[in-house]
């Protein structure tokens, strides 16, 4: 299995530890990562993409063509980065009049596109591609007795025709990813309610962290050690952005959170140092002791 | 009721009239878990909802709001007729960013993103992290394509026109 590596700007300039473990458990699953040259930002689909539509859609396709010329699928680590590929991938594979308008624009460089590949999510490659049985089989260490809220996010379930990955009304995929873990997912409502990361960047952080501390709620209620996702913006969110709502919210407990592929790299035998757990800034003593003893 | 669309405020007829079948039922921002995440602002309630306030407005590209939207699609996925208010609301962005009223965040990231290639500044201490961690570093090689295209589509006059500077 060899994909084009995506990395997206977000990951890769913020969180790099992300970028780190990730490229180290992927690679044990034996998903090769091809490191493409000439990557740009996906763009980003809120401010980008919606905005300057030809621009945005002529910098995606531009992101795609280079994946077509190693003739290797693309693979992201990153909700927004999906988004907009597979929406701009979806759009001008559909539309000839578009595609044509596109690669008149893209003229201008070396590339054209042809709409010869298709963009996956990492969580996608592992449920499709890898399979669980395989994820199940390099299990070493279950993470028995922790209990983990799994949040998907939105922009890699809407709309369902284009991102073709989970139930946008009621997302199962990550719980079943938590599970072969040995954790139990927890149940917890506002599932599908955004991490709020969007409303931060965009100005409007009354509403983000009403949001936030609403969602952190209903996981602490539900008994929830940490918080499991998949994209790095809403790692972000939850990590500082709960350290700073907290503060303004007042809340009195603190949920964790970690990039699904660092739960998984736990229970394949890396350490809390191997995850980069010491970079996070939303810290629970309770959460680390209680991976140390799942960890034995 | 129906709601107002001013159409001297826009170009884009099929969006509009499209926006006018709503019925103001509001399930696209009351249903807390499945609905709209900008409704949780403190200025709306299910009488004035998200969505009312961006469709109702007389120009409707104006409405600093409609920078709220997150483009999860909550809204066009709940709506019983088909409304679909994010077509409508990222057209008014569209309209928004080329009158040059698009929120400032948003011309600083599309501005960095051209240059760049990268939507967030390249620091020191990214750098610093991606050798510690055995990363390869990370570089602009991609900004001299990103040029080309937005002088192509005219991106690159409206950003010197907007930000007053060069890319």
């Amino acid at each position: 299995m060899k994909y084009s590596f995506f990395k997206g700007c977000f990951l890769s300039v913020r969180l790099p530890h992300l970028e780190r473990v990730s490229v180290n458990v992927l690679g044990e699953l034996g998903v090769e990562l091809k490191e493409t040259r000439g990557f740009s930002c996906c763009p980003e689909p809120v401010g980008f993409l919606s905005t300057d539509k030809l621009t945005g859609m002529a910098i995606a396709a531009r992101n795609i063509s280079l994946a077509e010329e190693e003739g290797l699928d693309i693979l992201t680590l990153c909700n927004g980065c999906t988004y907009s590929l597979r929406h701009v991938n979806h759009a001008l594979k559909a539309d000839e009049e578009a595609r044509e308008k596109v690669n008149e624009v893209l003229s201008e460089t070396d590339h054209q596109f042809r709409g010869t590949v298709d963009v996956k999510h990492f969580a996608s490659v592992l449920m499709n591609d890898v399979g669980l049985d395989r994820v199940a089989r390099k299990i070493e260490k279950p993470l028995k007795g922790l209990t983990v809220a799994g949040h998907t996010g939105c922009h890699i379930v809407s709309p369902p025709e284009i991102m073709a990955f989970d139930d946008p009304f009621d997302p199962q995929v990550l719980d079943k990813m938590v599970n072969v873990l040995g954790s139990e997912p927890a149940d917890f409502d506002l599932k599908t309610l955004c991490c709020g990361w969007t409303l931060t960047n965009y100005g409007d952080k009354d509403g983000a962290d009403k949001l936030l501390g609403a969602k952190l709620e209903s996981m602490h209620r539900a008994g929830s050690d940490c918080v499991s996702v998949i994209c790095p913006q809403c790692f972000y969110q939850f990590d500082m952005g709960q350290l700073l709502a907290s503060r303004r919210l007042g809340l009195d407990f603190s949920v964790p959170v970690l990039f699904y592929l660092q739960l998984l790299g736990l229970a394949m035998g890396y350490s809390l140092e191997d995850i980069g757990l010491k970079r996070h800034r939303t810290k629970s003593s309770g959460f680390e002791e209680k991976i140390l003893e799942a960890l034995g | 009721m129906v709601i107002r669309v001013n159409y001297d405020a826009d170009d884009n007829l099929s969006v509009v009239e499209a926006s006018e079948i709503c019925l103001k039922c509001g399930v696209c921002c009351v249903v807390k878990e499945h609905s709209c995440h900008a409704q949780l602002d403190s200025q709306f309630s299910p009488k004035c909802t998200y969505v009312y306030d961006c469709l109702g407005m007389d120009l409707p590209s104006e409405n600093p709001n409609i920078w709220l939207c997150v483009s999860c699609h909550k809204c066009e996925e709940m709506c019983p007729y088909e409304v679909s208010p994010i077509r409508f609301i990222e057209s008014m962005k569209a309209k928004a960013f080329e009158d040059g009223l698009a929120h400032p965040v948003i011309f600083g990231e599309v501005a960095n993103i051209v240059s760049t290639g990268f939507a967030f500044p390249l620091t020191v201490s990214s750098s610093r992290q991606r050798q510690q961690l055995g990363l390869e570093p990370l570089n602009e090689s991609a900004a001299e394509d990103l040029m080309k295209i937005a002088e192509k589509t005219g991106l690159s006059g409206k950003i010197d026109k907007y930000r007053g500077e060069e890319l």
